[in-house]
């Protein structure tokens, strides 16, 4: 299981953001450049229709491939009063010949992304994932050469961290409380729900990033 | 077993591989299904943290970490149909590692006993293969020497086919062991 809280950043005060996340963390930002294959199963396969995603891992030398199952997001008044999302995911490592492979069981693609930008890894009461990523989408097939941003001028933010069923609460708060100290420049919430952009975005990425200029 | 324990190897843990044929879980069995009908799997006690998938007309070994088995029941694409259980104990003998064992198809019929030969210090495939059949040919004297029955019968494992390197690897045991399953189920029970 997750939980996830999501939010849209200006590509102008991306920086502004890795200069807080740099200074929360303490640790270097990492590289994230990930093929999203979804797929699909075809018609008449499985008594109800399924997905699943393939990620191909494209900031290491050698591609990283990872099938990702989203199940059902947690329901119920506590669900809902959660600031995160709960919901099912698996993430499983697999050899590059996933695509074929699952092709060959009867999926068919239906979309691939390309997500590139960066991510910090927080490790507070629980590790949690902290991504700032452009969202691409790729018009000929695989070309990721040619992927051209879903909404231009903007990026997408995650803040993720990995439950078991029994600590859920506690990661929840804990996502939410470091969404709460990137206030200033974004708003975060459930995926799904529409924040916008904050109107303090611009002065606090000034001013963050000025700060970060004069750092020796 | 007892042929080899007659040659004073030192007799190791149990072992145990899992292997699995599934279909494809259909909606209506009237309309075309264009997928494979043959996918195959197996886990290996002695590996637990992986597991294979094998679609034999495909020749396509895919090894995954070993929770690939919860995506694909969440998924409810594949049905297992049957499972053979390969286990039994290992045993050193100087640079070579032996697992005997018996075959059992759906945990009641056992369909036959399976031999391993794994020689140590070499892992090209090429490079091991004739000081293997020799290995085996020694073996096959020594079990009529004590008059057992039987004979050891090789299967040739059809590596070429899949694209697998030299280098022996968990992958080139899927195909083997997913090779001796089919054989088993082509055999008259």
């Amino acid at each position: 299981m997750e939980c996830i809280m999501q939010g849209i950043i200006e590509t102008q005060h991306v920086e502004g953001l890795a200069v807080l996340l740099q200074g929360l963390c303490g640790s270097q930002r990492q590289a994230v450049k990930i093929h999203d294959l979804c797929l699909k199963s075809g018609p008449n396969l499985g008594q109800v229709p399924s997905e699943m995603h393939l990620m191909c891992d494209l900031s290491h030398q050698e591609p990283r491939w990872i099938v990702r199952h989203v199940g059902g997001a947690m329901r119920g008044a506590g669900a809902e009063q959660m600031p995160a999302l709960v919901r099912s995911v698996l993430n499983c490592r697999i050899s590059n010949n996933a695509l074929r492979f699952f092709h060959s069981l009867g999926y068919k693609l239906d979309h691939e992304l390309l997500q590139t930008g960066f991510k910090f890894q927080f490790h507070k009461v629980v590790p949690i994932t902290v991504s700032v990523t452009s969202v691409c989408k790729i018009p000929k097939l695989h070309m990721i050469e040619e992927a051209v941003p879903i909404t231009p001028g903007l990026q997408l933010v995650e803040v993720s961290a990995s439950t078991s069923g029994d600590n859920y609460t506690e990661v929840a708060a804990a996502v939410s409380g470091l969404a709460e100290q990137l206030a200033p420049l974004l708003h975060l919430s459930k995926p799904g729900v529409l924040t916008g952009v904050v109107p303090t975005a611009s002065a606090a990425a000034s001013s963050l990033t000025s700060r970060a200029t004069k750092v020796p | 077993m007892k042929s080899i324990e007659s040659l004073n190897v030192t007799r190791g843990a149990r072992w145990e591989a899992k292997a699995a044929q599934y279909r494809p879980m259909l909606r209506d069995q009237n309309l075309p299904a264009d997928f494979a009908r043959d996918l195959q799997s197996i886990f290996f006690s002695e590996n637990p943290s992986k597991f294979f998938f094998i679609l034999r007309t495909e020749h396509m070994v895919v090894e995954a970490d070993s929770n690939v088995q919860d995506i694909m029941e969440r998924l409810q694409t594949y049905r297992n149909r049957l499972t053979f259980v390969f286990e039994g104990y290992q045993y050193q003998l100087g640079d070579f590692n032996l697992k005997a064992g018996r075959a059992v198809l759906n945990g009641e019929s056992i369909r036959g006993i399976v031999l391993e030969v794994e020689y140590l210090p070499v892992s090209s495939i090429e490079k091991s293969r004739t000081l293997l059949q020799e290995f085996v040919e020694l073996w096959q004297d020594v079990i009529s020497k004590h008059s057992l029955n039987g004979k050891i019968s090789h299967l040739e494992p059809p590596f070429g086919s899949y694209l697998l390197s030299d280098t022996y690897s968990w992958q080139h045991t899927a195909v083997q062991y997913t090779n001796m399953m089919t054989h088993f189920l082509s055999q008259r029970s």
